[in-house]
């Protein structure tokens, strides 16, 4: 008897596994999406990914900052080509087709616009929220953007990583002649190897036009987890236009800060299960070690329909789940195992580290699933909402349709589609849809 | 009436021989398409070719060719992932791993063999290995240019064994463009089956052509710009290639493609001058032509191949400094289309650096860089040209 329970329940369990598998719904990328860029447009590190009410699809990336000379041959003095490529600007507007509308970005007029791009965000109203994300490690002095030409000759021995930039330091000297030349040349933003400004440290706020209407937090000026006004390297925001509040994942603090979206003025803030953050933050993330009661670098946050904020600890590897007050509610492990490496790379280190970059909810009413962009293991994991179980997934490693590196961001919208976007050289947004 | 006959194919023959034949043809082709000249038109297969096994991930990707299996064969730079992306091998995360450097795929698209990247019995890897090509035998040909290293070509069968070491690798090697036993940044070797004899383009280091007894390795010949002995020296102090400037009496190199056709004419890629030179298979002169001219940095002659038909009418010339394939007239070397533009996306190129063809015409495509891919242009026959450039060749739909 107890042996046939037994034996009952497993079966259950295999037909409720089953069953879950069945309803995880598959992807398939559509390599079409987007349209071919005008005027020798190419993307650089993508950092954000957004779908407003039109189901028009927001794109946010780094710029000239992140091509390398190769690939902005026709921003260097004197140009090093004529025909490919220049940055595209820094915010895209794409119709559900992958048709370019619109376009926006670069300083301004009553604002400072960031050193890199970090999240992007459209609120219900239609206006666009931009992070000023800012570098971990911002390119080396001097260095700036010696050109590459690793393909020029390999490096004695081998060695991996870095070697392109030892083959490109003096080994051909031939594109760096007309690439070092296109310092500051990089026409908005800062000047590709300019001095560095100050720090990244605020939140942007556009209509769909482009017009600046408010900025929150000052770059520079960063003061800690406990400061009402400041910010440090904020990687996302999500608005809750019904309470005019933004929350903004401050990833340098270690929290979420929620602030008066019209006004910007403070509301609250807190890290981590809902506790009071700290400057040191999470520290070194160690799978074998007791989960951390700091936040590491929160890159997303998320708000659902049913009112819970979905939050991405990305180098802890979790997501955590919280009231919109923050009273902490669970959390969910993506892969534990996850480490993470920095990079070097001549626009300045790049981290990839972790398996919770960011996050999309499906468009279902009662957004059954949860989309969670794995930049450091090439993959997007789906998530079912209520239970956080792992039900699916979609792509691989590699540069082919359909494969990812530093998969960053993700998107869903009202048709089921999903969009991701890929940071480090990857640099594509990519239009995935169901089977 | 027999007579009439034979004094008819002799006309005809002599009419052909005179080129005039070829002229008429295409006199009547051009009617055809109210005066647009043809050319082929290419569409990219963005599924070709399938996700690799065993989570690998594919690093710079510098030589591609096609064997009598229609297979194709490419080389890439395992070492030159980085830790982001060998994250696996790494043990950081699930993915991804350095792939072998040489990998056989099908007309589907599978991987079908791999191998490559160590030291063997009697040869030498190369420190950063460079071109490949395969020979009427079916055998692989690669070269290296890791600096101060890379002064060798090797010969493999398709399984990966080892058949011939040309020249040596060894530290602190540099350039000697008048070397009889070895080379100095090989780029790629192409085979002259006919002839028993592979040309190298040599390269990185050295500033010229090498030609070879592919069964013995034997120098044969070699020479430099304009069937100049090269002088490494002169190279050396020459001016950077400057738009307008004088031709230099060297290459400038790299050295990157030195493919014959089937007429017996060399076509020689000097990189950084823009310019393709084309010699007689003893090395003289016969013309050159600057492609893309205004391209400084690394150049716009990266590799070239031919079109599959007899007389081999097109010349496809790999552009990775301008990202297009640009497609000439290869008797006039009038460029009459090209395609491709700079991006990630299927059909568009970061760096494309080598070019092959298939027995149906299929144009196989390499990136280097932080392209690190292999892409599948479809031949889609002959077609009137109506633009010059054709961007991103997507199909139609």
């Amino acid at each position: 008897m107890k042996r046939t329970l037994s034996v009952c329940a497993a079966a259950v369990i295999g037909m409720a596994i089953a069953l879950a598998a069945q309803q995880a719904p598959r992807y398939e990328v559509n390599p079409f999406w987007p349209q071919p860029l005008p005027n020798h447009w190419v993307f650089g590190s993508i950092t954000g990914v957004a779908v407003d009410a039109q189901d028009h699809v927001w794109v946010t990336h780094r710029g000239a900052d992140s091509l390398e000379g190769n690939e902005k041959g026709m921003m260097a003095n004197p140009p090093t080509s004529t025909k490919c490529c220049t940055a595209a600007p820094f915010i895209l507007e794409f119709d559900s087709d992958g048709k370019l509308l619109a376009n926006f970005g670069g300083p301004g007029q009553g604002y400072q616009w960031p050193q890199s791009p970090g999240g992007i965000a459209v609120d219900a109203k239609g206006n666009v929220w931009v992070t000023a994300a800012g570098l971990e490690t911002p390119p080396p002095a001097g260095r700036g953007r010696a050109t590459v030409d690793p393909d020029a000759v390999g490096p004695p021995g081998g060695g991996r990583g870095g070697r392109s930039d030892a083959a490109a330091r003096g080994a051909e000297a031939g594109g760096a002649r007309g690439d070092a030349a296109a310092r500051g040349a990089a026409g908005r933003g800062r000047g590709a190897g300019a001095p560095a400004g100050p720090a990244d440290a605020h939140v942007l706020k556009f209509d769909k036009a482009g017009k600046f209407l408010l900025q929150i937090g000052t770059p520079g000026k960063m003061e800690g987890p406990d400061s009402q006004t400041t910010l440090n390297r904020p990687a996302a925001v999500a608005v809750d236009t019904a309470a005019n509040e933004v929350f903004v994942a401050d990833s340098g603090n270690h929290r979420i800060v929620v602030f008066d979206s019209e006004t910007g003025a403070y509301k609250r803030h807190w890290g981590a299960y809902g506790e009071k953050p700290t400057a040191a933050g999470g520290g070194p993330y160690d799978p074998g070690a007791p989960a951390a009661r700091q936040f590491r670098d929160v890159t997303c946050v998320e708000i659902a329909k049913d009112g819970l904020v979905y939050v991405c600890d990305r180098s802890s590897n979790r997501l955590q789940v919280f009231q919109k007050d923050g009273m902490f509610v669970k959390e969910a492990v993506i892969a534990k195992d996850t480490r993470g490496v920095t990079v070097g790379g001549q626009f300045g280190a790049v981290s990839s580290a972790g398996s919770a970059w960011d996050i999309a909810f499906s468009s279902d009413p009662r957004q059954q699933l949860v989309f969670v962009a794995d930049g450091h293991d090439k993959k997007v994991i789906i998530l079912q909402r209520d239970t956080l179980a792992q039900v699916g997934g979609f792509g691989t490693g590699g540069r082919l349709a359909g494969q990812f590196l530093a998969v960053g961001s993700i998107a869903a919208d009202s048709r089921g589609n999903v969009y991701t976007g890929e940071q480090h050289h990857g640099k594509r947004v990519q239009k995935w849809v169901r089977r | 009436m027999k007579r009439h006959l034979v004094v008819g194919s002799a006309l005809v023959a002599l009419l052909v021989s005179l080129g005039i034949g070829q002229a008429l043809l295409e006199k009547r082709v051009t009617a055809q398409t109210n005066g647009a000249a043809q050319a082929p038109r290419f569409e990219v297969d963005p599924s070709w070719p399938r996700p690799l096994p065993n989570g690998w991930y594919l690093g710079q990707t510098i030589g591609v060719g096609v064997d009598a299996n229609d297979h194709v064969w490419i080389i890439h730079r395992s070492d030159s992932l980085d830790a982001a992306e060998a994250a696996a091998d790494e043990g950081t995360g699930a993915c991804c791993k350095k792939a072998p450097p040489i990998m056989e795929f099908d007309q589907q698209g599978n991987l079908l063999r791999h191998w490559g990247g160590k030291d063997g019995e009697g040869y030498q890897w190369p420190a950063s290995n460079h071109g490949l090509q395969i020979d009427g035998k079916g055998n692989i040909w690669i070269g290296g240019n890791g600096n101060g290293n890379d002064g060798h070509v090797l010969k493999f069968t398709q399984d990966g064994k080892f058949l011939m070491q040309i020249g040596i690798k060894k530290q602190g090697l540099g350039p000697d463009s008048n070397s009889q036993d070895r080379f100095y940044l090989v780029a790629k070797v192409s085979l002259d089956n006919k002839n028993n004899e592979a040309y190298v383009a040599d390269g990185y280091g050295n500033r010229r052509v090498v030609v070879l007894d592919m069964d013995t390795g034997k120098f044969k010949r070699y020479w430099g710009a304009y069937g100049n002995k090269p002088d490494d020296a002169a190279a050396a102090a020459a001016p950077r290639y400057t738009p307008g400037s004088t031709p230099s009496q060297q290459f400038r190199g790299p050295v990157h493609c030195a493919d014959m056709s089937v007429d017996g004419l060399v076509y020689v890629c000097d990189r950084t001058s823009d310019r393709l030179q084309v010699f007689t298979r003893e090395g003289k002169f016969v013309k050159e032509i600057f492609v893309e001219p205004d391209s400084l940095a690394d150049g716009s002659t990266w590799d070239v191949a031919f079109s599959k038909d007899p007389q081999q009418k097109y010349l496809y010339l790999a552009d990775g400094r301008n990202q297009k394939l640009h497609i000439f007239d290869r008797q006039s070397l009038t460029e009459l289309t090209n395609f491709g533009e700079g991006g990630h996306y299927p059909g568009q190129f970061y760096s494309m650096h080598s070019i092959a063809v298939d027995s149906k015409g299929n144009l196989y495509t390499t990136e280097t860089y932080q392209g690190r891919r292999v892409q599948k242009f479809v031949y889609k026959g002959l077609a009137p040209v109506t633009k010059k450039e054709q961007g991103t060749v997507w199909p139609k739909r």
